[in-house]
């Protein structure tokens, strides 16, 4: 066999194995450290600080786990959110993340290391991207070999797609469970292939795991069953299949349903129907491999007809019953909308109003994972040509996970392992092509003596296309050159590869958004603090109970940094408690202030970015707002009246009117206008509109903070006038301002 | 212990002394000096004596009720020498004085004289009046004081000068019925920012019967005052010396309060950004703090219940010899918000210093002292309730310590740190209403056996130790229960 290049001969198998696998143990080692080591910018650049929304609500269920304890965390029902109906805490959260965190919290504590409960927060989701390496790593082996295995924890490591959910201080329930993902993954594929009920029940467990930290889990619970299936359906149904998915099932779904707010779902709801359903299958499919083999086929064959047949129309009478009588749940509104991209906006807009759950645009796609997008197809052709079981699977994953991910931004999440994974395969089946040596046989010219003429070349060429499969041509990779440029160009869109997820880690996905970042003018980092000065402020200076209410965006961070009762956060539950806000933001003041007081709120709190041009501010999410509102009171609130009659959204000269007395309009331009001293040059610079030169006028709130850049204004509701006037009259009247009157009453001396 | 510093706390003197003979001196004249500030006022009196008898050698201050309770810092010298007086404090009951028995440094020939000086600050004296101020409003405070400086010796000339920062006097109280002690002029005169009360002739001893009811009364004066008056609720200082860091960690709880006058109605933005455009802060108004903190310090954090706070400076010197002690770090921190009447805001300071800055080591004995602060003053500002915890390295014994002055309380627990096995011995003094004289430093020593430093290393190999024991055998071990029931199918 002729050699591009030479190898080493005199060295032993043994020392090549035990050399490979200290440089596999390096090369996961330093992945791990690139893994870690990309998710810090926030950290550097920022602090260790919790980041956006959801996290500050985990991490305040971690202190509240970690201080009392996890009985205490099962009971606890948060009176402070969603004032005055409070919160099941311990029965509505996912408690996987907060249970982790505080096992660590408290082993590192029983080690003498106190560290402190934020940092573990903080780096909890970096760590476990580094697991999440390993994890892929062990997922990519069984699918093709460990180099291939060392590429995808590499690409896993710091493709964007996964970094943006799991970046320091990202302290959401992605940042475990993308690496339970792969390893329930990883343990299924291993179970299936030994036929281990052993790798089935670790399998179980850590589906359980993912139950408890992600309700993303219902993907595992239909990957894995749709996977049986389609194995069942190719006929490739075995007693390892039966082993492994048997041993998941039974155990992970009991298991599963130990957790509070999933309860019952496994067996009542139709999302979890397909597991259940092929578990079914798979006993029937079992009882009849062990009846064929005591009859003969043609007796089996019209068995098995009869049986099919009853049996799919029982099964059919059977869910139908029980979806109409109630007991098996029917498809929820979010499951709808992964089918129809419409749906939710007609139907729920508060789901809509998130832009995670818009549909992904292209270029996002190539944002989060640049060269594997068109790796990844090629890695899943690859699948097809081997075909065992667990290509199979993969084949499956991609198919499901890029439909998904082209319908909701944050399903992207979910397809980048399987993309890395894929991609992996490919690359390395291109590199193990091109490194490998061994040069095919070229049949000797004899005339020449080895020096082959051009005419050769020409001849052999033109006689292979001429004539396929006439002449056995040697097919393969000649020389040490054409290896190069395709080795060197591989790696050159390694390289490239890099320096993008260095680029976008560090520009898109790094900011706390809790946070914001400028430059001074001699070009260091300006901090605006405003969130936190506010929330701040709200937390030392106003009484304990005091409520406040804002957009429910604000309503954990609110929570969690100010530690005032809210009436809407995050966890958007009741959807009319909501439209309850939204209808006393897009109302006038004298319709908002009895809401206002109903819900005895002392504090509201808005979000203003124009006058640093701050986009996201509630000027911009108030037609969500408004849209909200309208869909629970149709009669009062109407998007329409908030447009001009051109249908602009304005908020200058022209604005609306209801726009212009909604509360939130009111509370926005509060003085605003003064600020550039009334002449007229007050520019929102969000919206690129010249505010009204004389500002609105507010007679049932006072302004008690604005923070300062302005991005955070607090109001604070006043109580009812002592003399019983409405506040608008009372406020005219101190004012100085005279009430008209038909008839001028001078009468004062008559009483005397 | 440097001698040079042995100020005094009222609380806890107790000895008896010796009695107080009110014939063995007259004063030849009192001169009161009040500095009228916010959280702090600042009282000196000059005592000019005369001995009326052979071998005088203790003159005797009285100090009324109210000033004692409001006295956090208190010292008697002779004028023009450096060095305290000994004293001692007991409570009269017949004339609801107390009396505090000062000894001269040597006994008195008769009719020799001395001057005496009291040096006293008082905290809480003051209180903002009108009580609320809007934003833009200034800022004015009362301060009430007793007319007649009370002493158990007849006195012939007396007067007491009110002093404020500010020439906006407001008003002040005129005394009545004195014309018995006034020879000419009024009682009470003002010439820019003084007040002056006096000069009054031969006053009766305060031990009289009818001096507190008939004599005695009251003056209040009414000023503005330009800074605002600041609080420290809470101050909670944590001194970490680590041996193996060679280093002083030194961390600061902070619970700062606005005493001036709440703010009426709310906070505008506006109104401040306003003000501070045009360089007219309010006086009641604390935008930003400028604090001194040592030299050569490293790793400076300054944080809250809700993360880094970002709007501060720090300009470190470094570390100087001895002789150039006098540098310090200039810190300019900026709260979250201004910090209006009323409000309140709490921090976390803390830094790392080079523990050579402030220990020694002292090879006779064995033994090393460390000089631990008790507080970084914030000027102007009185310390309500302070905790100083020395945090003293794992397995240090025969620890002493010498306080400048008296705590409230100490006492010696455990603390748990960072690969700590058996925990660290810590000091915690609890003190009440520290003013910038306080800022003092405990001395602690303490011996460290070379056991001790082992400590930590050998705990943290022997981790590791079983931790790879542990994984030598866990990977040797099979726990299969049959070996050929793998690839079965």
């Amino acid at each position: 066999m002729p050699a591009a290049y030479p190898l080493p001969t005199n060295v032993s198998p043994a020392t090549v194995a035990n050399t490979a696998s200290l440089l596999r143990i390096i090369a996961l080692a330093l992945i791990s450290g690139a893994a870690i080591a990309s998710r810090l910018f926030a950290v550097i650049n920022f602090e260790s600080i919790i980041h956006e929304f959801d996290p500050w609500f985990n991490f305040r269920a971690t202190k509240v786990l970690a201080s009392e304890g996890f009985y205490a965390f099962y009971n606890w029902f948060d009176a402070s959110a969603w004032y005055p109906l409070g919160r099941v805490v311990g029965g509505t959260v996912y408690p996987g993340l907060m249970a982790t965190s505080s096992v660590f919290y408290n082993i590192l504590h029983a080690l003498n290391l106190p560290v402190d409960i934020r940092n573990i927060c903080v780096l909890l989701a970096p760590g476990f991207s580094a697991l999440t390496a390993w994890a892929t790593y062990m997922f990519t082996k069984e699918m093709k070999d460990a180099s291939a295995g060392l590429l995808a924890a590499a690409f896993i490591g710091i493709v964007p797609g996964y970094i943006s959910r799991s970046v320091a201080g990202s302290y959401d329930n992605e940042a475990i469970a993308i690496f339970l993902l792969m390893f329930t993954f990883f343990c299924w594929i291993k179970a299936l292939k030994l036929g281990s009920a052993l790798f089935g029940t670790v399998a179980a467990v850590f589906y359980f795991y993912m139950v408890a930290a992600w309700g993303g889990y219902v993907f595992i619970t239909n990957m894995i069953p749709l996977h049986a299936l389609v194995l069942i359906l190719m006929g490739r149904f075995t007693s390892r299949l039966y082993v492994a998915y048997s041993s998941w099932y039974a155990i992970g779904t009991l298991a599963s349903m130990q957790v509070p707010f999933v309860g019952f779902q496994p067996v009542r709801t139709s999302e979890h129907m397909v597991a259940l359903g092929v578990f079914g299958l798979l006993q029937i499919v079992a009882f009849a491999q062990l009846i064929r083999s005591y009859l003969s086929s043609k007796q089996f064959q019209n068995l098995l007809f009869y049986s099919v047949v009853t049996t799919g129309i029982l099964g059919t009478f059977v869910f139908v019953g029980l979806t109409y009588k109630g007991w098996i749940a029917p498809w929820t509104g979010r499951f709808y909308s992964l089918w129809d991209t419409g749906y939710a906006k007609k139907y729920i807009p508060i789901i809509a109003s998130v832009s995670e759950h818009q549909p992904t645009a292209w270029p996002s796609f190539f944002m989060d994972l640049q060269l594997l997008i068109f790796l990844f197809p090629a890695g899943v052709i690859l699948c097809f040509r081997e075909l065992r079981d667990e290509h199979v699977f993969v084949i499956i994953y991609a198919v499901m996970a890029s439909y998904f991910a082209g319908v909701m931004v944050r399903l992207m999440l979910t397809l980048t392992p399987c993309v890395c994974v894929a991609s992996a395969v490919a690359f390395s089946s291109l590199l193990d092509t091109y490194i490998d040596p061994a040069e095919p046989d070229v049949p000797r010219n004899p005339q020449n003596g080895g020096n082959t003429t051009l005419e050769d070349v020409v001849a052999a060429a033109t006689a292979n296309t001429t004539k396929p499969g006439a002449r056995s041509a040697p097919k393969g990779i000649f020389g040490l050159d054409t290896r190069m440029i395709i080795i060197f160009n591989a790696f050159g869109m390694l390289a490239f590869f890099v320096f993008h997820c260095t680029w976008v880690t560090s520009n898109a996905y790094s900011s706390p958004s809790v946070v914001l970042a400028s430059s001074n003018p001699d070009g260091s980092q300006h901090i605006i603090d405003d969130y936190r000065e506010a929330y701040y402020w709200l937390r030392q200076n106003t009484p304990e109970t005091a409520v406040v209410m804002s957009w429910w965006d604000y309503g954990y961070q609110i929570a969690g940094m100010a530690d005032r009762p809210t009436l809407v956060d995050n966890n958007t539950w009741n959807n009319t408690h909501i439209a309850t806000v939204g209808k006393a933001m897009a109302s006038p003041e004298e319709i908002a202030y009895p809401i206002l007081r109903k819900h005895d709120v002392d504090y509201v709190l808005i979000i203003f970015g124009g006058l640093i041009g701050y986009s996201g501010d509630d000027i911009n999410k108030f037609l969500w707002m408004v849209r909200i509102a309208q869909g629970v009171w149709p009669d009062e609130i109407q998007e329409p009246n908030y447009f001009t009659p051109q249908g602009e959204y304005r908020i200058d000269e022209r604005a609306s009117n209801a726009m212009k007395n909604s509360l939130m309009y009111k509370m926005t331009y509060h003085r605003f206008a003064e600020l550039f001293g009334g002449s007229g040059q007050a520019v929102d610079r969000v919206r690129n509109q010249q505010v009204p030169k004389v500002g609105p006028t507010l007679d049932y709130l006072d302004e008690a903070f604005t923070s300062e850049n302005w991005i955070v204004r607090i109001y604070q509701v006043k109580k009812e006038d002592d003399l019983g006037r409405d506040l608008k009259s009372a406020n005219a009247f101190s004012q100085g301002k005279k009430r008209k009157r038909s008839k001028p009453v001078s009468k004062r001396r008559a009483i005397v | 212990m440097s001698r040079r510093a042995t100020p005094f706390v009222l609380l806890g003197l107790l000895f008896s002394a010796l009695p107080a003979t009110s014939h063995s001196f007259e004063n030849t004249a009192i001169v009161r000096t009040v500095d009228l500030g916010g959280s702090l006022v600042h009282v000196t009196t000059t005592f000019a004596a005369k001995s009326l008898e052979q071998d005088a050698s203790v003159y005797t201050i009285a100090l009324g009720e109210e000033e004692v309770d409001r006295t956090s810092w208190l010292d008697v010298k002779v004028k023009g020498q450096p060095d305290d007086l000994k004293m001692s404090i007991e409570y009269d009951p017949q004339s609801q004085m107390n009396l505090l028995d000062v000894t001269l440094p040597k006994a008195l020939s008769l009719n020799s004289t001395i001057t005496i000086v009291l040096e006293t600050i008082q905290t809480h004296a003051t209180w903002a009046w009108p009580e609320a101020a809007a934003q833009g409003d200034g800022q004015a405070l009362k301060y009430k004081t007793d007319l007649l400086v009370p002493s158990p010796y007849k006195t012939h000339v007396q007067r007491t000068k009110l002093k404020s920062q500010s020439p906006n006097i407001i008003s002040y109280t005129t005394p009545k019925h004195l014309d018995a002690f006034i020879q000419e002029g009024g009682p009470v005169t003002k010439s820019g920012a003084t007040v002056t009360y006096g000069p009054y002739h031969g006053i009766p001893p305060s031990t009289a019967e009818d001096f507190l009811t008939s004599i005695q009364q009251s003056v209040v004066v009414h000023y503005s005052y330009d800074y605002p008056v600041l609080e420290v609720l809470k101050l909670r200082r944590a001194a970490e010396i680590s041996h193996w860091g060679a280093n002083l960690n030194i961390q600061d709880e902070i619970s700062l309060h606005n005493a001036g006058p709440t703010l009426k109605g709310h906070f505008s933005r506006l109104e401040h950004q306003t003000q501070s455009y045009f360089k007219r802060p309010a006086a009641h108004v604390l935008p930003s703090l400028t604090l001194h903190l040592p030299a050569g310090i490293r790793n400076m954090y300054y944080y809250d219940l809700i993360g880094n706070v970002s709007t501060s400076h720090l300009r470190v010197p470094p570390s100087a010899k001895k002789a150039t002690r006098a540098q310090y770090s200039v810190f300019e921190m900026k709260p979250r918000y201004p910090l209006m009447g009323g409000w309140n805001y709490s921090f976390t300071l803390g830094w790392d210093s080079p523990l050579e800055n402030s220990a020694s080591w002292d090879s006779a004995g064995g033994k090393y002292t460390v000089e631990i602060p008790i507080m970084t003053p914030i000027v102007g500002a009185v310390v309500n309730d302070a905790e100083v915890k020395v945090i003293l390295p794992e397995g240090a014994t025969d620890v002493k310590f010498a306080v400048p002055f008296p705590t409230v309380s100490n006492t010696l627990s455990t603390h748990i740190t960072y690969l700590d096995t058996t925990g660290r011995p810590a000091l915690t003094f609890k003190y009440k209403n520290l003013t910038d004289k306080h800022a003092l430093s405990i001395y602690v020593s303490y011996r460290v056996p070379l056991s001790a430093h082992l400590k930590k290393p050998i705990a943290v190999a022997a981790g590791f130790f079983s931790l790879f024991t542990f994984a030598l055998f866990a990977r040797r071990i099979d726990l299969t229960i049959s070996k050929k029931g793998k690839n079965v199918s």
